[in-house]
């Protein structure tokens, strides 16, 4: 792994509950949202991330850390003498490792990987949740995702009379 | 802070039901009413739709090949799912051939009788719509996520070829160009193009027949900056140009092809176009245009067939590995993909040159098509030949 060489640029990042992460900013934009705020010159010295407490702040650190292409100043890749595919089945068991964690810390994944848009966090965190709805009753749903029934008994057959078929 | 054990709705709706497979999706719309009216906009379908992965099409022959054919499996292959799990195959819908009754209604008015339909299945596929084909009878439109289905109104007593659908790029149609070739005495035969636009209400319109270009009937034609592209071939079975047809100009050109080969597949693929060079037996070449406009192509990679693994593989079943293989290059949800085909062996590669998914099943065979499912509606639909929602053909 390259060191942290002179001229590299970097980011701090603020959390709401006041921590301060000093981050490359390289990693730092694997979010697009941080990176238009760069390009667009809006952050100077630190970038607030609001909503986001230190705890998930860290944890999207760490994950864009691992995920930053690992290009040196050079262009020369750091990786050159590590097959792509074998380093992509690493990141894949890496990211296996990354996600096991609870429903909460994971919906707040989701909530940060969306407001600092970085697709890969935001498939690898989503993943889970598009399975348990996928695979689980109404009733199921309802209760994971903490959302209230607001039909009526009838209109909800109505409704499921409509696409029956996915029912099946 | 939001609470810690919700997702905020708009998250909830615009990053995970968004992702959802369209039935799960059609499912969570008796949630609740917010999410049945806002999963029903039109901007949240589209949004939808472009999340759908674009999934390799197979051809189901189960039936056909048990000489029963009456029924077709529209089944996508997802080689994602990586080798030896049990959901590579994707069941989309299931559509019955002779107890529809409008299939038969349309066999009857070309003269075949419905127990004698003789082979149904995919001949395009356009933004998650199917058109299919009843071979010498006619041409069907359906979306199987919709489950929407209409007949495509052809004139009668020609033969018709489809050979390309698109949306038209200055107004909203998908439009279809069609071929019509009909024999009026053993010297004497009239044939040409057409364009038909769906939902317009009008018959093909006629645009002539390109003076010095080869249509290329069987092959697929494939969309690349508002033109379609397909192989032609000459006598000698040689292909030295591709077909263009500008959609909106509706202009017929030839272009080249990198080098003069006999066996070629056209890919478009995140706004590249490309040539997979398949007539070496392990090796492919795949080819992308650099410059459009003047033509200039460069290798960009050249894939070696892993027969090797694949002998491994398919020994411990049995020894078809001496049948013939049928070898195509087909982009599927962002890469590209080798699809090779023998017996009953479906085995895709990638361009690494390694096996990333086997499937061993009878019956089943690849198709150039790529399915991304899709729930916007069409207004086309409600105005084509019986048409129908939610029920038979559908199974």
């Amino acid at each position: 792994m390259a060191t942290r060489e002179a001229g590299k640029k970097m980011i701090m990042l603020k959390s709401p509950d006041g921590m301060e992460f000093e981050v490359e900013e390289a990693v730092a934009m694997e979010s697009q949202t941080i990176r238009k705020m760069i390009e667009d010159d809006c952050a100077d010295t630190a970038i607030l991330i609001p909503n986001i407490n230190s705890k998930i702040l860290s944890r999207v650190i760490e994950y864009c850390n691992k995920h930053v292409p690992t290009t040196g100043a050079t262009g020369a890749a750091a990786s050159d003498t590590v097959a792509p595919a074998a380093l992509a089945e690493d990141l894949k068991i890496w990211d296996a490792e990354f996600i096991k964690v609870n429903r909460a810390t994971r919906f707040n994944l989701i909530q940060a990987a969306s407001y600092l848009n970085i697709k890969g966090l935001l498939d690898l965190t989503s993943q889970t949740t598009i399975d348990t709805i996928s695979d689980n009753s109404l009733e199921e749903i309802r209760s994971f995702l903490s959302t209230k029934n607001d039909y009526l008994p009838e209109e909800e057959q109505t409704i499921r009379r409509e696409n029956q078929w996915a029912f099946q | 802070m939001p609470s810690l054990r919700a997702l905020p709705e708009e998250i909830a709706i615009w990053e995970i039901l968004v992702r959802l497979p369209p039935k799960a999706l059609l499912r969570c719309r008796t949630v609740c009413r917010a999410w049945r009216r806002i999963t029903s906009t039109r901007d949240f379908l589209l949004a939808h739709h472009a999340r759908q992965p674009a999934l390799l099409l197979l051809d189901d022959c189960t039936n056909y090949a048990k000489g029963i054919s009456d029924s077709l499996n529209i089944i996508c292959f997802d080689h994602r799912a990586g080798v030896a799990t049990p959901d590579q195959l994707q069941p989309v819908a299931r559509l019955t051939a002779q107890t529809s009754f409008h299939l038969d209604a349309a066999l009857m008015r070309v003269g075949c009788r419905g127990d004698n339909i003789s082979y149904y299945h995919p001949v395009a596929s356009c933004d998650g719509l199917l058109i299919l084909c009843v071979e010498g009878s006619g041409f069907f439109i359906c979306n199987p996520a919709t489950r929407q289905y209409a007949c495509l109104p052809l004139p009668l007593g020609h033969a018709w070829w489809l050979l390309g659908m698109y949306p038209h790029p200055s107004t909203d149609e998908y439009r279809l160009l069609l071929y019509s070739y009909k024999r009026i005495t053993d010297d004497e035969r009239q044939d040409a193009c057409h364009v038909l636009a769906l939902g317009s209400g009008h018959p093909p319109r006629h645009i002539g027949l390109p003076d010095a270009v080869t249509l290329g009937l069987d092959d697929p034609h494939v969309l690349f900056r508002g033109s379609l592209h397909w192989c032609t071939s000459d006598y000698d079975g040689e292909c030295k140009t591709i077909g263009v047809f500008d959609t909106r100009s509706e202009l017929f050109r030839e272009m080249r092809t990198p080098i003069v080969a006999s066996c070629i597949d056209l890919f478009e693929m995140d706004d590249m176009f490309g040539v997979a060079i398949l007539d070496c037996e392990k090796i492919i070449d795949i080819r992308v245009l650099q410059d459009y406009e003047r033509e200039i192509w460069a290798l960009n990679r050249r894939i070696e067939l892993p027969f090797v693994e694949i002998r491994v593989q398919c020994d411990k079943y049995d020894t078809y590995i001496r049948s013939p293989f049928y070898v195509s290059v087909t982009p599927g949800d962002g890469e590209l993909l080798v699809l090779v085909k023998f017996a009953d062996w479906l085995l895709v590669v990638g361009t690494d040159g390694k096996l990333v998914a086997t499937l061993h099943r009878k019956g089943l065979d690849s198709t150039y098509f790529q399915l991304k499912q899709s729930l916007v509606s069409h207004t086309f639909f409600h105005t084509q030949e019986n048409y129908v929602v939610n029920a038979p053909p559908f199974i």
